[in-house]
């Protein structure tokens, strides 16, 4: 059985053609390899710019890829034809982060919902169609009255709704969901990540669960990927991350989040060191605990415990979850 | 508290409309509070709680559709409303100064910083342009900014955002103001930068012992900064109580599901509690409490007419349920 998604070695650089010189170039992804496990919810944690939204872009095969390989159900996103394509939207949908943007402002909820299977030619008996998109919008929480209303007509938590229901129109297997509720209201936010908990739980959705919110990935997410500059820094089962995170930067990142509740370890320090930046670990830059070995070798991603990749030479903190354990 | 110091900043009964196609939208319904001096109040609310409404009128920042329509703003007992241009000049940025969300559209992107840093200066104080610039390098130093004189000389391009609100922070301090407002200052930012910048607005706050008008959508940012926290509801304010007691111990309906419904950061739970609903959209106009719609305990009284702010040991409360405390 194929992972539903298979991503291995991925490199993504976006460049801009000049016509004197050096084309412009930017690394965005380097060498990210991953595996979304079946019925399981993955999330990808890193701040702005570290590369999530351009991952989940390749993956839905809205960029290509540099190199590396993209396999999602098994099939491989870089080289499919149109009419392949297709085929693989039944199996793979995706819900952004802004749901103002992302409706038509001059589609019905109907039109909206009707749209996927009108193009994928599903459910055309009137009736059957009508009881299909009733029960769609029971399901993410939103009344039959609704269909035929406008989004201006809607609350953003509300419109979110419509976006997931649009994306569970084909029934697919794999969920792509980038920040989806990083622009709602606070009391509202805990109204979707209940709904998406619910709906993976009920259709066996795999799910990539792209957030810059550490409390929000361990309420929903089964495994954890900390990406850094293009790279996955740290990659483990979600508990076991936040109870022995070993990388200094998931470590900094996690001090950093401020928590009604406390923060959740004691604020980490960030060096400041940019005469670091041309060492060959990307982080020494910032790490308090970087030494000379991380001048020359950049440390390939590697299973230091069971099923808990770190991409660090140095794990400051390992002999601490050993006496732990 | 210090409640007996002298408040430097007063909000009394502030009431402000919006005009629009619709008519005229309540937008802030009667937000009262004193803020004593030295210390940081964060004003907590959701979008289209009045919030940042509230923040530009302090220093009549208002967008023209926008009008107070009663209630005054008091500095050091002055109302600020009747003010001259002139005399507010000098209020704003040399007594109360603001900090807004989004740093890099809060610059002037063809100015050097260092010329948008001596121009505060400049236009306050009587000093040489020489002074001013060693002055703007001071203190950029004191925000952390490495190199200051030389990063004078650089464009806002050149920054970073959390670079960015560094220089706007510096820019807000510039003249050692007594009142400095926030309003979502660490919003656009990274959390790891995010850490930094509050670390360094508490650090600079106590030193100068600088009064702070905190706003913030984020409640776990406002339990990191503010001594007094005030939560904003539909124009309302739904309760106000020391920063401690409020996050251990809410007593509004409101705040209390707020508190729930975040996730936690410490433990893995399978359900979150939810507020049931959304937030009300602005001049959506209703007699009763404007939280009734969503509130598990509410009853008859509740969507009949709205609860006063009820007071005990130092804490408003504007819910039924607190009137026999009271």
């Amino acid at each position: 059985m194929n992972a539903p998604v298979q991503i291995t070695h991925l490199y993504k650089t976006y460049t801009r053609r000049r016509w004197l010189g050096k084309n412009w170039e930017k690394p965005v992804l380097k060498d990210v390899s991953l595996t979304l496990e079946e019925n399981h919810v993955l999330g990808l944690v890193g701040e702005s710019g570290c590369g999530k939204s351009t991952l989940c872009k390749v993956l839905l095969g809205i960029e290509k890829p540099t190199s590396g390989q993209v396999l999602a159900d098994g099939k491989d996103v870089a080289v499919l034809s149109k009419s392949e394509f297709k085929k693989l939207r039944r199996v793979m949908q995706v819900v952004y982060q802004d749901p103002y943007s992302s409706l038509d402002p001059r589609m019905t909820v109907r039109q909206t919902l009707s749209e996927p299977l009108d193009i994928h030619g599903l459910k055309k008996e009137p009736r059957e169609r009508d009881a299909f998109l009733k029960d769609l919008l029971a399901a993410v929480g939103l009344s039959a009255t609704q269909l035929e209303r406008y989004p201006h007509e809607f609350s953003g938590g509300q419109r979110q709704r419509i976006c997931i229901a649009r994306a569970l129109a084909l029934d697919p297997k794999i969920l792509v969901a980038d920040e989806p509720v990083s622009a709602l209201d606070v009391s509202v936010q805990a109204q979707i990540l209940n709904l998406l908990k619910k709906i993976q739980t009920q259709r066996h959705l795999s799910m990539i669960f792209v957030t810059h919110d550490f409390a929000v990935a361990r309420f929903l997410c089964d495994d954890i990927a900390v990406m850094y500059q293009g790279r996955i820094v740290e990659r483990a089962p979600a508990e076991e991350l936040f109870l022995h995170p070993q990388h200094p930067y998931t470590r900094a990142l996690l001090a950093a989040v401020p928590s009604v509740q406390g923060p959740c370890l004691p604020p980490e320090e960030l060096a400041e060191a940019p005469g670091r930046t041309d060492w060959a670990c990307p982080f020494a830059a910032r790490c308090a605990y970087a030494q000379a070995s991380c001048k020359s070798n950049r440390f390939e991603l590697k299973e230091i415990f069971p099923r808990h990749a770190c991409a660090c030479g140095v794990l400051p903190f390992a002999t601490e979850k050993k006496k732990s354990a | 508290m210090t409640c007996s110091s002298e408040p430097i900043l007063e909000v009394r009964n502030l009431h402000i409309d919006f005009t629009a196609e619709e008519g005229r939208l309540p937008v802030l319904c009667g937000l009262s509070y004193a803020l004593p001096k030295g210390r940081v109040l964060a004003v907590v609310g959701e979008s289209g709680s009045g919030k940042t409404v509230h923040a530009l009128s302090v220093l009549r920042l208002l967008p023209p559709n926008a009008h107070v329509s009663g209630g005054e703003i008091c500095y050091k007992g002055q109302n600020l409303a009747l003010l001259s241009e002139g005399e507010l000049r000098r209020i704003r940025g040399g007594k109360i100064s603001m900090i807004f969300q989004d740093p890099a559209a809060s610059l002037n992107p063809v100015l050097t910083i260092g010329q948008q840093l001596t121009e505060t200066l400049l236009a306050h104080r009587k000093m040489s342009k020489e002074e001013a610039r060693r002055q703007a390098a001071r203190l950029l130093e004191k925000v952390g900014i490495a190199g200051a004189a030389k990063r004078l000389e650089e464009y806002p391009f050149q920054f970073s955002g959390g670079m960015c609100q560094r220089v706007m922070i510096a820019m807000a301090l510039a003249l050692s103001p007594d009142v400095l407002i926030a309003d979502e200052p660490t919003t656009a930012l990274d959390v790891t930068v995010q850490a930094q910048i509050l670390r360094l607005i508490k650090q600079l706050q106590t030193e100068s012992g600088m009064s702070a008008v905190f706003i913030t959508h984020n409640l776990a940012v406002a339990a990191a900064v503010a001594d007094e926290v005030l939560v904003l509801y539909a124009g309302r304010c739904m309760e106000q109580a020391p920063a401690e007691q409020l996050f251990k111990n809410p007593l509004h309906p409101y705040t209390q599901g707020l508190l729930n419904s975040l996730a936690p950061l410490h433990q893995k739970v399978e359900k979150l509690p939810v507020i049931a609903g959304h937030p009300p959209v602005p001049g959506q106009a209703q007699a009763g409490c404007p939280f009734a719609p969503r509130c598990p305990f509410a009853s008859e009284k509740c969507r009949q007419s709205c609860p006063p702010l009820f007071e005990e040991n130092g804490r408003k409360t504007r819910c039924w349920l607190r009137e026999v405390h009271a």
